[in-house]
């Protein structure tokens, strides 16, 4: 029995068998092969060219033709290196002079080449280097095929380990079949893990060489609490863990038991509960939950993990699914925040050196006005179905919004044309996550409806510390007084506006914050679903009396970890079980 | 697509008679019409579409730049006209300050991707100070039409 | 051109062209080069001063990197040696590849 130590992420408890999944930089087995083999390994190298081509032919006929030339460029050459017969045989006869797999085959070739293109001068060439390593994905993805079929293919309940998880694989999960999670990388506020929470499987992150210590099969204990990993239990722990798991599982029961009881301070001050949502069929969890409504609708989703882009319709059909789950309760969609992420840095013919800072978001948006325009078509369609609401991401400057408002207006005048029904008084909100906005917002507020506070990404933003990376995530900290006299000038200047106001990042689904937030004037939080119990379990325990002092006391400190400490003391008082 | 496929450069008016967003906005038309790009005798009916539009929701984009625009049946083409204003103007632009150059951009009425691929354009250039700053200092139609093709070559001016 | 006979089958041809396109041979031309070789019989290489590739390959060809003003041996051996090389002339002197001259 191994116990191994985490950062837990998804709270719960679970026993179930490992199955451990490669992440998608495919840790290839430098497996030597018999001389025997060869020859059908050779041949399995021919299948993967002749699949991937077959792929690739396919994606570029789906290729909307508007997208111009450069997309279809691009297939164009990687079809040429598919179709060319010397990179073939390079690799055949690597697996037949080395006797090696085809994938070490593939991967060795293809990365000579690609540390080739790097170091030729001229740049076009060199760029080429990334176009090589998307074929070598390619090409792995066939010949690993059947790996992948093991997690969408489930038939008994396991724990999923890996080395990292990106957020597309996590939510690809089934829950039913998928008890419990495991990782070497990542962190506390890592995508993956936010979505582990919201399907509510628990998770334990940061393991580091948890995949060296497991195989195919062990039983596992995921604490989900703690932060444990327990390897091949012994009888005596299991016991343990199942005895743990009853007690868990009747807190929840206790604190499901509020669902129906408003959101309201002791002293009577309502505070408005929203759900987060990933994945449209999680508005039935946020309304199961006590939610009442959503106010944070990421819609990313729906680009990724996928050949093409969306359409019109498929846009459509999903906010139109949601709002009908939510009736009239508001529907908060936030346009789509892409471009820092594998998809688009892939699709890119040079990948950024910085995509946290560079083209992603609205930016990308107002550069890819076509797929902006289909996106927020299909927000307008639906805005007639219910409280449907807009949200522009990482809004930097006023210009943004202006270039932002003036698309939507054309989008309008479309639809207007083509006699389509849509809410002409559709509400326009932005996320307030970028150090910029937030000490410009006295300005921004002037032309949009309301504000959301991303606390994530400002925390990042301002700290200069990107949360996904284990050697900083320490640092990462929503208790930093900059953060917080930050938030503070923010909801000071949406009241002067008198605009809606509300916190939608991870910071609104901690219980030791709720206090501060309502100190620090914020009536409406949007958070995600399997936390709403809890908070509202806060709020109803508390006096907006008591938050003011308290945030009063804390935006007058100067440390981090004093003030975390003191939040965490707070609230300990309020709700002991919780900690 | 680049500036030079949709931008007239025949019609770019260095400096705008009108004083006023109305007469701006007419005087960028009638330029693109003398230039032969406009339907016959559409003049007049365009400049009132942009107009209406204009009114109902400013295209001042702040910093001192506005971009009126509308669908017509006027024009076969995507096409732009430049025209600027050493005085400013006053577009009800968001951060209330005067216009000094107004791109007016015409689409024809069933190629919205044009229209958009063309916006596309204008916003990545308007974004840099220096292209905003070096268009201002422009003082005749040979200096525009350079800016724009130099900046048509390289991503970043 | 020359045209030697080695065998009754075998024929080579070769012939020196220049990169006469502004942008030089880029992945687009290398691309539409390496489509043309690919539809002859022949055994095609190109060499500029340093390397020489199979002009079938558009992964050795595109590592030519060959810009304007640049002198390429063209050499097919096979059957229709000479139909190759006048095709391969065609494109890179005469059509430029479809592109702009400086």
């Amino acid at each position: 029995m191994e116990i191994k130590k985490g950062i837990a992420v998804s709270p719960g408890i679970s026993i179930a068998k490992a199955l451990i999944i490669d992440s998608e930089d495919y840790r290839i087995p430098c497996r030597s092969i018999e001389a025997s083999q060869r020859t059908t390994e050779i041949q399995r190298v021919r299948n993967a060219f002749k699949g991937a081509i077959g792929e690739l032919t396919e994606f570029e006929a789906a290729q909307d033709k508007t997208e111009g030339g450069k997309i279809k460029d691009i297939f164009a050459v990687h079809l040429r290196f598919l179709h060319d017969r010397s990179l073939r045989k390079k690799i055949t006869d690597l697996v037949h002079s080395d006797s090696v797999t085809a994938e070490y085959a593939v991967s060795t070739i293809l990365r000579e080449i690609a540390a080739h293109f790097s170091k030729v001068k001229d740049a076009y060439i060199s760029e080429r280097a990334a176009d090589i390593y998307d074929i070598e994905r390619r090409l792995l993805i066939q010949l690993l095929d059947r790996k992948r079929e093991d997690v969408e293919h489930l038939t008994e309940e396991v724990t999923i380990i890996a080395r990292e998880l990106s957020p597309i694989q996590t939510a690809g999960f089934n829950r039913k079949f998928v008890k419990g999670i495991a990782s070497d990388a990542g962190g506390r506020t890592s995508h993956a893990a936010i979505v582990a929470r919201s399907l509510g499987i628990p998770a334990v992150v940061a393991l580091e060489d948890l995949t060296e210590s497991v195989s195919g099969g062990d039983t596992i204990i995921i604490d989900g609490n703690r932060g444990i990993v327990i390897v091949n239990p012994d009888d005596q722990t299991i016991q343990q863990y199942k005895e743990y798991s009853k007690e868990f599982a009747e807190l929840e029961h206790k604190l499901d038991a509020i669902k129906e009881k408003p959101a309201v301070t002791r002293d009577g001050v309502k505070i408005t509960l929203l759900g987060n949502i990933e994945f449209h069929d999680e508005a039935e969890v946020v309304l199961q939950k006590g939610g009442e409504g959503v106010g944070l609708y990421r819609t990313e989703y729906l680009y990724l993990n996928r050949r093409s882009e969306p359409t019109e319709e498929e846009h459509y059909q999903a906010y139109a699914e949601t709002v009908s789950v939510l009736q009239d309760r508001p529907v908060i969609i936030r346009t789509v925040d892409l471009g820092a992420d594998k998809y688009t840095q892939r699709k890119r013919f040079a990948p950024e050196p910085n995509p946290f800072l560079g083209l992603r978001s609205i930016r990308f948006c107002l550069q890819n006005l076509t797929m902006f325009k289909t996106q927020l078509r299909a927000i307008l369609r639906a805005s007639v179905l219910g409280d449907v609401r807009i949200m522009f991401p990482l809004i930097t400057n006023l210009q943004e919004v202006m270039q932002a408002k003036m698309i939507l207006r054309d989008v309008m005048d479309d639809l207007g044309e083509e006699s389509i029904a849509y809410n002409k008084d559709i509400q326009i909100g932005i996320m307030i996550e970028t150090p910029s906005s937030a000490l410009t917002a006295f300005s921004l507020a002037r032309d949009v409806d309301f504000f959301s506070i991303g606390t994530n990404d400002l925390t990042q933003y301002t700290l200069a510390v990107d949360r996904g990376n284990e050697l900083v995530s320490t640092l990462y900290s929503s208790s930093d007084p900059a953060v917080l006299r930050l938030i503070r000038t923010v909801i000071q200047d949406a009241h002067k506006a008198q605009i809606d106001i509300s916190v939608c990042g991870e910071m609104a689904s901690e219980p030791e914050y709720v206090m501060l937030l309502l100190g620090m004037g914020i009536r409406t939080l949007s958070l995600t679903a399997p936390m709403i119990p809890e908070i509202k379990q806060m709020i109803r325990s508390v006096t907006v009396e008591d938050c003011n002092n308290l945030a009063r006391k804390v935006l007058g400190m100067n440390s981090e970890r004093q003030i975390s400490n003191y939040l965490r003391a707070a609230a300990r008082k309020i709700l002991p079980e919780a900690f | 697509m680049k500036f030079a496929d949709f931008v007239c450069f025949k019609a770019t008016i260095p400096e705008l008679q009108a004083h006023d967003r109305d007469g701006a906005i007419a005087e960028l038309v009638s330029s693109l019409d003398k230039a032969g790009k406009l339907g016959k005798g559409k003049c007049k009916e365009l400049a009132g579409a942009v107009i209406k539009r204009e009114k109902e929701a400013s295209t001042g984009m702040g910093k001192g730049i506005a971009v009126p625009h509308v669908k017509h049946k006027a024009v076969k083409d995507v096409v732009a006209a430049i025209g600027q204003s050493s005085a400013g103007i006053d577009f009800s632009a968001l951060d209330k300050q005067s216009v000094y150059s107004v791109i007016l951009l015409i689409s024809p009425v069933d190629e919205p991707d044009k229209h958009l691929q063309a916006m596309e354009n204008i916003f990545r250039h308007l974004q840099h100070e220096k292209f905003r700053k070096f268009l201002r200092q422009c003082r005749d139609m040979v200096q525009i039409e350079d800016l724009l093709r130099e900046a048509d070559e390289s991503s970043s001016l | 051109m020359q045209a030697e006979q080695d065998s009754l089958e075998k024929v080579v041809c070769e012939t020196e062209v220049e990169i006469k396109n502004a942008d030089g041979l880029h992945m687009r031309p290398a691309m539409q080069f390496v489509d043309i070789a690919n539809q002859f019989d022949s055994d095609i290489t190109v060499s500029n001063n340093e390397t020489e590739v199979d002009g079938k390959s558009i992964m050795q060809m595109s590592m030519l990197a060959a810009t304007y003003g640049t002198k390429l041996k063209i050499k097919a051996e096979g059957s229709d040696a000479a139909k190759v090389i006048s095709a391969l002339r065609e494109l890179v002197e005469e059509k430029l590849f479809g592109e702009p001259a400086p």
